[in-house]
């Protein structure tokens, strides 16, 4: 038991980050959706100067926050780590990495956006535009390492044996693919406008909820599955049928 | 009374998500395209025009093959053949390295006549639909060179049988996904 001490309060730092991540990154900074790319530079240079304390108050809480995904990633890897990995640890690592390294455009990114935001009354309208493209860019273009995170958590739940799976192998296969679709995002450095632009259908409406979707999932699967482990450590064992819920309510003596 | 079973799914079940879902979002770029080819008919019949029909059949005749031997390769595993096994997929990744070449030969076609993702809406779409359908296309080979690799070490057993069934899933959705490109990018003509 000792083993799975604090992994309950990591997991819960994940709708944390989410929800932090839509309301202040999305909502405040008007990130959800982006502004279009092919919108003029001063219509960009507008945006910063009318809502420059709301874009501030946005990116520094984002800025903040943003570390909670790695505190959340570690939690997953640690489940697949303690929970299904014998001797070869190799996705909980990866898994491990991607959460850490998927905070670094994230945070880079919000930085470029609160440069911005900073003093945009003493910035040209050309200067500004490049600074919102660049957020957008780093924050699109460095899917990869979340890529990897989503890839190594997937493969890590589908190496578990139990008749019952800590996650069940569909939302370890979701996460496969959400990570895998991420590759559209290639596209978007070439076009300012159409689904592959940086607010276009498929590069911001699908790819960024899909994302969303797997951080919820993943966290409720992640509370179930360091139920199952806690049970299993006192000795219990789950039916099958009876997946493991944050309550765990299959799990019998 | 006897209890019914429950049919064994052909490979892993969570593989059949991961093709639902591939499908679904392919689906929706193809809805993408016709939107856009519906608001500018001219434009996408010009530009169809430039591409070259016949190395797209030539893609399709070597997926469909490829897709067969793989198909063979399965069989034989379901009656533990390992030469057949090893022989088939051998063929099926051969067959498959033609539409590498192929691809290769059309892309390069295409970026020396200036027919980049830039020139147009067209050519946007052709180069996303067939390039990420490539980077299927490549998973696939990998997929399939690790069944080799397992055909050639370990037991041909209901593990392995799980395997090669989900990589060849996989492989025929390579297959499919081309059997929706190829017409509605290569072939259909204007209204």
């Amino acid at each position: 038991m000792e083993r799975l001490k604090y992994l309950r309060p990591c997991a819960w730092t994940g709708p944390v980050f989410l929800m932090v991540f839509i309301v202040f990154w999305g909502l405040f900074s008007n990130n959800i959706p982006p502004i279009a790319a092919d919108t003029s530079a001063a219509l960009v240079a507008d945006f910063f100067r009318d809502s420059a304390n709301m874009v501030r108050l946005g990116m520094t809480m984002a800025m903040s926050f943003v570390v909670f995904y790695f505190i959340w990633g570690l939690a997953i890897a640690k489940v697949i780590e303690l929970g299904i990995e014998r001797e070869n640890n190799v996705m909980s690592t990866l898994a491990l990495w991607g959460a850490g390294l998927t905070v670094v455009p994230i945070l880079v990114s919000c930085s470029f956006w609160l440069t911005g935001s900073y003093r945009p009354e003493a910035l040209d309208d050309s200067v500004l535009q490049m600074l919102y493209d660049m957020a957008w860019l780093l924050i699109d273009l460095g899917y990869m390492v979340t890529t990897v995170q989503m890839c190594a958590i997937g493969i890590g739940f589908l190496s578990d044996e139990r008749e019952v799976p800590l996650v069940p192998k569909w939302f370890a296969w979701y996460g496969i693919w959400v990570g895998f679709s991420f590759i559209a995002e290639v596209f978007m450095p070439f076009f300012t406008s159409g689904i592959f632009a940086r607010h276009g259908m498929l590069n911001f409406w699908i790819e960024f909820f899909l994302w969303f979707f797997w951080i919820v999932g993943m966290t409720y699967y992640t509370l179930g599955a360091i139920s199952r482990l806690e049970a299993e450590a006192r000795g219990e064992t789950v039916s099958a049928g009876a997946r493991g819920t944050p309550g765990m309510a299959g799990a019998s003596a | 009374m006897v209890a019914a079973t429950r049919p064994r799914a052909v490979g892993d079940e969570g593989v059949w998500f991961f093709i639902t879902a591939d499908i679904s979002l392919f689906a929706v770029l193809f809805a993408a395209f016709m939107h856009a080819r519906y608001g500018a008919p001219g434009l996408f019949e010009d530009s169809r025009q430039a591409l070259n029909t016949s190395l797209g059949t030539l893609n399709t005749l070597i997926l469909l093959t490829s897709s067969w031997q793989v198909a063979l390769a399965v069989h034989a595993a379901r009656e533990g053949l390992r030469d057949q096994v090893l022989r088939y997929l051998g063929l099926g990744m051969l067959v498959g390295v033609g539409f590498a070449v192929t691809k290769a030969i059309e892309y390069a076609d295409k970026i020396r006549a200036g027919l980049t993702m830039v020139h147009n809406d067209f050519f946007m779409f052709y180069w996303a639909l067939t390039g990420l359908h490539f980077v299927h296309f490549l998973v696939g080979m990998v997929v399939l060179g690790v069944c080799l690799h397992k055909a050639r070490r370990d037991p041909l057993d209901a593990r392995f049988l799980i395997w090669i069934e989900s990589g060849g899933c996989y492989w025929h959705m390579v297959d499919l996904l081309w059997i929706m490109i190829f017409p509605m990018i290569y072939l259909l003509g204007a209204a």
